[in-house]
């Protein structure tokens, strides 16, 4: 048995009950409309709002960042790794035909 | 479940990624590998990587060295359940979008012993190397590299040769 | 770069959206805390949450990410409120339809209870591998942890859950 494929088996997604969307579109609805709050409360929920949407997209763009450098590094491996494989068969040839004549 | 969007960044549009250099039309062959590598990196995507590769690691700062100043990183690598599942009619064709005058072949290593090839291409401009294209095939394996800039061959081979680069699992989407 | 969507509701359609990733959502969810009514209310949470925050989301690419991160660590801040860990029981428990598999069902199900007796974050990690084919470094970034964590998390509860399938089939080797 291999337990990562089993893993993979065992953990698929699964759905939620059919009428999930529309539940979630009914309590979108009706969410109540945010009232007038001092001007004070406002500012200061703007932006701790500001902070946590920076933080988010902050958080996006390391996300990206690391994504960018780990398949830099891939293929830099891969590429570098085939070159490299020519070279030495190149150089292997060289040596080979030296050695014949 | 993540499918075709492993290492992906960017929509495929008939196999050709945005700036790349080679039009290499590879769908058919995505769909018979068994796993496939495939990165994506164009100059604004490098520069952001750049910024993430430490330069107290020395492997690393030599591939942000490397790198730096690229316009794009684009490798495809298809890997099959058995072999004969390209052909050399594949493999011509992805030959073909480099006999131009532009691009000149500078390695062609044919292996009869582990049937592995490698072919290596560079594209001049005036004195200066502006791309790198690489055609590696062995029975159950395919690889495509194009490099867009200029690229420093000795560093790419160094490093592909060197047991201290960082290790990347070779996560493959199936 | 990824191509960046108009960042407003009405390009990224809000239903749309919640029927594209319900699946994915309420899966981590219920994986984790094997409770389908606690799992259905927290997914249903974290979509009102995508609800306030979709005009800051750059792109669907970026919607997945935010998902997968919001919803696995509201996962975690419920265990850690309730303090409780799901017992590995004989007890046949109603599941939500699932696509057929071609797996054993009886091993399906014994996998997934002892998937929900590992401590929090490896269940979560172990989650979002083999759920979501994600890998370390998207783990980490998902979970706010460093990848080498990550990894040996990974490692350490594969040991685990090969032990006791092991004990729980009474099987040598897995």
């Amino acid at each position: 048995m291999n337990l990562e494929d089993e893993l993979r088996s065992a953990l698929r997604r699964r759905e939620p009950s059919p009428d999930f969307t529309d539940r979630v579109l009914a309590r979108v609805a009706a969410a109540p409309a945010p009232h007038a709050a001092r001007p004070w409360v406002r500012w200061v929920a703007a932006l701790a709002a500001s902070v946590l949407l920076a933080a988010g997209a902050v958080e996006y763009r390391h996300y990206q960042g690391e994504r960018a450098k780990s398949q830099v590094l891939l293929a830099v491996r891969i590429a570098g790794s085939t070159l490299h494989k020519a070279q030495r068969k190149v150089q292997m040839l060289h040596t080979a035909h030296r050695s014949v004549s | 479940m993540k499918t075709a969007a492993f290492l992906t960044v960017f929509l495929l549009f008939a196999g050709l990624s945005p700036a790349q250099q080679v039009k290499w039309n590879y769908d058919k062959l995505a769909a018979r590998a068994s796993e496939t590598v495939d990165v994506s990196l164009d100059g604004a995507l490098l520069r952001l990587a750049t910024k993430f590769l430490s330069d107290d690691n020395e492997d690393e700062a030599k591939v942000k060295k490397l790198v730096a100043g690229l316009k794009g990183v684009y490798v495809k690598s298809f890997e099959f359940k058995k072999e004969g599942e390209y052909s050399a009619a594949d493999v011509e064709s992805f030959r073909a979008p480099l006999h131009t005058s532009d691009w000149q072949r500078i390695v062609g290593v044919h292996s009869t012993e582990d049937g592995e090839d490698v072919e290596v291409y560079i594209k001049n401009e005036g004195k200066a190397i502006s791309g790198l294209a690489i055609i590696a095939t062995e029975p159950k394996e395919l690889t495509l590299v194009n490099i867009v800039g200029a690229i420093d061959l000795d560093t790419l081979s160094e490093l592909g040769g060197h047991f201290g680069i960082p290790e990347v699992e070779v996560e493959k989407k199936k | 770069m990824p191509q960046r969507a108009p960042s407003t509701a009405g390009a990224l359609d809000f239903a749309g959206l919640v029927r594209q990733h319900q699946a994915m959502v309420f899966s981590v969810a219920w994986h984790f805390l094997r409770d389908h009514a606690l799992a259905e209310e927290l997914a249903q949470e974290v979509f009102l949450s995508l609800h306030q925050h979709l005009a800051t989301l750059e792109s669907p690419e970026h919607v997945q990410f935010w998902l997968r991160k919001v919803t696995a660590n509201r996962a975690l801040d419920v265990v850690r409120r309730q303090q409780r860990r799901p017992m590995v029981s004989l007890e046949v428990v109603p599941e939500p339809v699932a696509a057929t598999s071609a797996g054993d069902p009886m091993l399906g199900e014994t996998l997934r209870k002892l998937v929900a007796t590992l401590p929090e974050k490896a269940r979560m990690v172990v989650i979002l591998r083999y759920q979501e084919d994600l890998d370390p470094t998207e783990i980490a970034e998902a979970l706010s942890i460093p990848v080498g964590t990550v990894k040996s998390q990974l490692q350490r509860a594969l040991a685990l859950l090969r032990a006791k399938m092991s004990r729980s089939l009474g099987e040598k080797a897995i």
